[in-house]
């Protein structure tokens, strides 16, 4: 019997029972490429160094399973909890927000940073931007589900965007463009399942080119990510590091071949030329050791997660279902292809870790409660 | 959720078209493109670097082989800095940088400054600024790289001199191969940092010196730190030249040119009313049967070991690099005289052309002739008149005696003959054999010694004199005067000393003309394996019979005994030691003193040696050169040295 959210369910509609293994295995199948990866990019440099060449793995490993817990409490409650909840959820991830603008709290020596260093826990940094990726899902699809038109009009659209613009500005003001283009995503893609009209969808994009064009004439762009985003547009005009970086990645996928060099034999990964390879540039070594094979193995379990999320939105029971699974399915969809499209040299270096892959702790947690989100509506898909 | 779901559907479709994107790509570069890519990252992480060959060593005869033996030149090795300067500049801390060098190094900035200017490197080219730099200094450098951008310390091996600089005219020195260098084919090899030999035999030896350079491999990470060898190819050390030079010889022959010419320079010249000048000289041995060069001192000379240290301004001012600096010397230290540059031979010559002068029949080998004090050419009523070395007429005597007296007069007979035989066949091919029968002992072609920028010499002859630019010397074209003045080694022709030293060695060996070699042999590193045999080249001969060759030195021998060289020969033991010499005393012009000749063979029965002495403004030959060669003799045959170095004879 399962009594959450006050309701007695029939014993083979348990929720229990409508687990979606696949999305399941996809994952654990993903965490575990990804600790393959890191012990790849991060072992050599570390044993050179005098330190546990596992010591990064094994950091990974645990966060995984922290994240599993996670999962298990994301699918204990009814995921309409989230709506009830939404108004606190969105209040603590801006709020999360806002503590990075309090000096003192903010984990770095030079100014902006994007972790908040939680007092006594020294290890354990938390990036609230992560967190306003699930805040806003979660207020945009409980917004959305309560709207009264077929289709969203324009004082809804106001609405929405001006919820959805304050989390984006918040976390452009941190300086993490990447982050605001997964949010921007985000709101896009469950704008465009809530059936905005197209009419609305340009005018948006029109003034979201204005306000861009705006934030770099104002210089509130850091002039580095100028750069990093010019890498792919022009390879002449930017600084050796960034180009060095660019070009190191695209070495290390191309030199991979059909078959890969072989586990642990990639130079560019062994030797050490991609930087930060074991974060955001975690698919070089994919690339570079597994081959062409290797990758196209690798996107195909991100194709599958992403299918199994878009099934979840289409089979949930109701709106908010939908369009929290539209809105998880838009963070994966859009990190995955900003992520290997900047290691592959198509998108510009942004700064999106890839999901189970990247090496990083908050990144990882988010991404499991964001598989529980999912896992949770579709447990919970039957009337 | 049915109006959801076909907007599901849109979504699906961007998502797949995402994927689409991305595989597409990855399908390029690992597929299609990944050969490039691969090789891009072998490249990344693979570096060689060059490791310099050992310069192989040069050795005298008389040293190499010996159980305390001491090379002529060896190896040290020294810590250089280098500047690139187009990464000093970049870097935008030039001036700051150049200060610290300076205070570090000792060095002025003007000076460092200068040095980067250099032209004569190319730009790309780091540029030396010190060598023997100390330890501490060059690890506070490398210690502190980023704090110093594009300055380099290189260990290189640099040149060190055990016999000072004894033969340096010949060794020559080295330095970092230089811009006109790498544009030439045989080095393209060369790096821009890589030492190449820049005179003398370092440059002539060049590939056989220079050893190949060995090659490590290694794998590097990002950081630029060494993660595992690959291996490669150790270096070849240079072979070594083993000379022909008798180091002792060398030394003596430096010593007794230098002592004659400050001992000429005491001397009063009554001619000029000054006195004597002796500006330079020259002493050369050469072994007659292999052309082996034994000894070749030349006066003024340098030190090898100031270009190791780098010039000073004064030694580049002495060295002729910058010839407007205050107290410029002249003289050219540079210049090696023996084979660099060419001057009248005066009556050395006389040899020479009174073999012509029989071969063409205008004189034969018995008839006694006149030596009038005066001559003038049949005919000429110009007033031109030739006269004799002594104002007095000299007894008649056959062409012997007249070598042994060195006779003037005759011989312009014999050229008054030679101008006839060229009036009577002006367009014949073969109007003037006095210049073939020359051209036949070598003069007037470089005598392919293995020494870089030899002079050639000059005969004059009627194309020549015919010539629209020597109008002032010969206002109605060619006249008798050119070989009148030709035959008395006179006039417009010149020889280099080793020209006439050369040819005085086929009349010693019975008419072979010996390709002159200062390198004997080059021996590979290991001191057994011979790689080149620098073989006496004798195969060429003169066209003259064994006994006009006998004749001619059998005349010779008379001269130390009785002729023009007796007096500074008086005491030398010629009855063991027999010495066939002539003497020349060559006239320049009024501006200059007479240049002071002896060459001579020894022993004159059975000739090993030709031994060759010039000095430039010192007079007479029997006054300078012919003691300054007996000297030399008395060495290379162990005799106690005797009579004055300078003698006052007055005698051609």
């Amino acid at each position: 019997m399962d009594v959450v959210a006050g309701r007695v369910w029939a014993d083979e509609r348990r929720p229990i029972r409508h687990l979606d293994p696949t999305l399941l295995i996809v994952t654990a199948a993903l965490v575990v490429v990804g600790l393959f990866a890191i012990y790849s990019a991060t072992s050599q440099t570390l044993r050179a160094d005098g330190f546990d060449p596992f010591s990064r793995v094994n950091k990974q490993a645990v966060t995984a399973v922290l994240g599993a817990v996670i999962l298990l409490v994301m699918v204990t409650f009814d995921y309409r909890f989230l709506k009830v909840y939404a108004g606190f959820i969105y209040g603590a991830a801006l709020l999360g927000l806002l503590l990075l603008q309090i000096p003192g709290l903010a984990a770095s020596e030079t100014g902006t940073s994007n972790f908040i260093n939680i007092p006594g826990v020294s290890l354990l940094q938390i990036s609230p931007s992560e967190f306003a990726k699930i805040g806003l899902i979660v207020i945009l699809a409980a917004m959305l589900s309560e709207l009264r038109s077929p289709v969203p009009t324009l004082p809804d659209l106001v609405r929405v965007i001006g919820v959805a613009g304050i989390t984006m500005l918040l976390v452009f003001i941190n300086v993490e463009i990447g982050t605001t283009i997964v949010l921007v995503a985000i709101t896009v893609g469950m704008l465009v399942v809530a059936g905005t009209q197209a009419k609305h969808l340009v005018a948006l994009a029109a003034a979201a080119i204005v306000l861009i064009v705006l934030a770099f004439q104002l210089n509130v762009v850091e002039e580095y990510q100028v750069e990093r985003l010019l890498t792919v547009l022009d390879s002449g005009s930017v600084s050796e590091d960034a180009r060095y970086n660019l070009e190191q990645s695209v070495i290390a996928v191309g030199s991979g071949g059909m078959f890969g060099r072989g586990y642990l034999h990639g130079s560019q990964t062994n030797l050490d030329y991609v930087p930060e390879q074991h974060t955001d540039f975690i698919f070089t070594v994919v690339g570079e050791e597994f081959g062409f094979i290797g990758s196209a193995l690798v996107l195909a379990l991100f194709a599958l997660l992403l299918w199994r999320a878009i099934r979840i939105a289409y089979l949930s029971k109701d709106a908010f279902g939908t369009y929290l699974a539209t809105g998880v399915a838009s963070m994966f969809a859009i990190q995955i292809f900003v992520n290997v499209g900047m290691v592959i040299g198509i998108m510009p270096i942004t700064g999106i870790p890839l999901p189970f892959l990247s090496y990083g702790g908050t990144a990882m947690l988010v991404n499991f409660i964001a598989i529980g989100i999912l896992l949770n509506v579709h447990m919970r898909r039957f009337k | 959720m049915e109006r959801s779901s076909s907007r599901l559907k849109v979504f699906a479709i961007l998502v797949l078209v995402m994927f689409a994107a991305l595989s597409t790509r990855l399908w390029f570069l690992q597929v299609l493109a990944t050969q490039v890519y691969a090789k891009e990252a072998q490249n990344n992480g693979v570096r060689e670097i060059a490791i310099d060959a050992l310069r192989g060593e040069i050795w005298t005869a008389d040293q190499y082989g010996k159980p305390n033996g001491e090379p002529l030149v060896k190896n040290r090795s020294s810590l250089e800095v280098r500047i690139d300067k187009q990464e000093l500049e970049d870097s935008g801390m030039g001036e700051q940088v150049l200060g610290e060098l300076s205070e570090m190094l000792d060095i002025p900035v003007e000076e460092l400054r200068a040095d980067l200017e250099s032209t004569k490197y190319f730009d790309f080219q780091p540029k030396p600024v010190a060598e023997f730099v100390p330890e501490e200094v060059a690890f506070a450098i490398r210690e502190r790289q980023e704090r110093f951008p594009g300055v380099q310390v290189r260990n290189t091996s640099v040149r060190e001199y055990p016999m000072g600089r004894s033969a340096s005219h010949m060794v020559g020195w080295v330095g970092q191969v230089q811009a006109e260098q790498l544009q030439q084919p045989q080095y393209r090899a060369y790096g821009p940092n890589d030492l190449a030999g820049q005179s003398g035999l370092e440059v002539e030896y060049e590939k056989w010196l220079r050893g190949t350079n060995g090659l490590q491999r290694y794998v590097v990470n990002a950081d630029g730190e060494r993660i595992r060898d690959l291996g490669g190819r150790e270096p070849t050390p240079g072979g070594d030249l083993v000379l022909a030079l008798d180091g002792e010889w060398q030394r003596a022959a430096e010593a007794y040119l230098q002592d004659s010419i400050l001992r000429t320079r005491q001397v009063y010249d009554e001619d000029s009313t000054s006195y004597f000048k002796a500006d330079a000289g020259v002493v050369i041995v050469l072994d007659v049967k292999t052309g082996g060069v034994k000894a070749m001192a030349s006066w003024p000379d340098f030190d090898p070991r100031w270009y190791v240290k780098g010039l000073s301004k004064g030694e580049e001012c002495y060295l002729g690099y910058d010839p407007d600096c205050t107290g410029a010397n002249k003289v050219a230290p540079l210049l090696d005289r023996a084979y660099q540059e060419v001057y009248l031979p005066g009556s050395t010559f006389k040899p020479f052309t009174a073999l012509a002068a029989v071969k063409e029949g205008y004189a034969d080998l018995g008839t006694p002739y006149a030596c009038p004090s005066e001559y003038v050419h049949p005919g000429d009523t110009s007033g031109a008149s030739f006269s004799n070395w002594s104002a007095q007429d000299l007894y008649p005597g056959n062409l012997a005696e007249h070598l042994i007296i060195s006779c003037d007069s005759s011989f312009y007979a014999w050229g008054s003959d030679f101008w006839y035989r060229y009036q009577n066949d002006q367009l014949g091919e073969n109007n003037e054999p006095l210049q073939r029968n020359l051209r036949a002992w070598g003069f007037e072609k470089p005598t392919g010694i293995d020494l870089p920028n030899e002079a050639t010499g000059f005969l004059p002859d009627a194309e020549w004199g015919n010539a629209p630019e020597q109008r002032d010397l010969f206002p109605q074209k060619w006249n008798p005067g050119g070989y009148i003045l030709t035959m008395i080694g006179s006039g417009y022709m010149s020889v280099t000393p080793l020209q006439l030293a050369t040819a005085y060695g086929a009349i010693a060996n019975g008419g072979h003309m010996c390709r002159p070699h200062v390198v004997d042999r080059v021996m590979a590193s290991d001191g057994e394996t011979v790689l080149k045999k620098v073989n006496g080249q004798c195969d060429r001969t003169v066209p003259y019979s064994k006994a006009e060759l006998d004749y001619i030195r059998g005349a010779l021998a008379q001269v130390p005994l009785r002729g023009t060289a007796r007096s500074a020969f008086l005491g030398f033991p010629l009855s063991e030691v027999p010495v066939a010499g002539k003497t020349g005393t060559a006239f320049r012009g009024d501006q200059f003193q007479d240049t002071s000749w002896f060459a001579s063979m020894v022993p004159a029965d059975d000739p090993e040696y030709v031994v060759v002495a010039m000095v430039e403004q010192a007079g007479f030959g029997s006054d300078v050169a012919a003691p300054l060669v007996r000297r030399m003799i008395e060495t290379m045959y162990d005799i106690e040295p005797g009579g004055p170095i300078v003698t006052q004879t007055g005698q051609d």
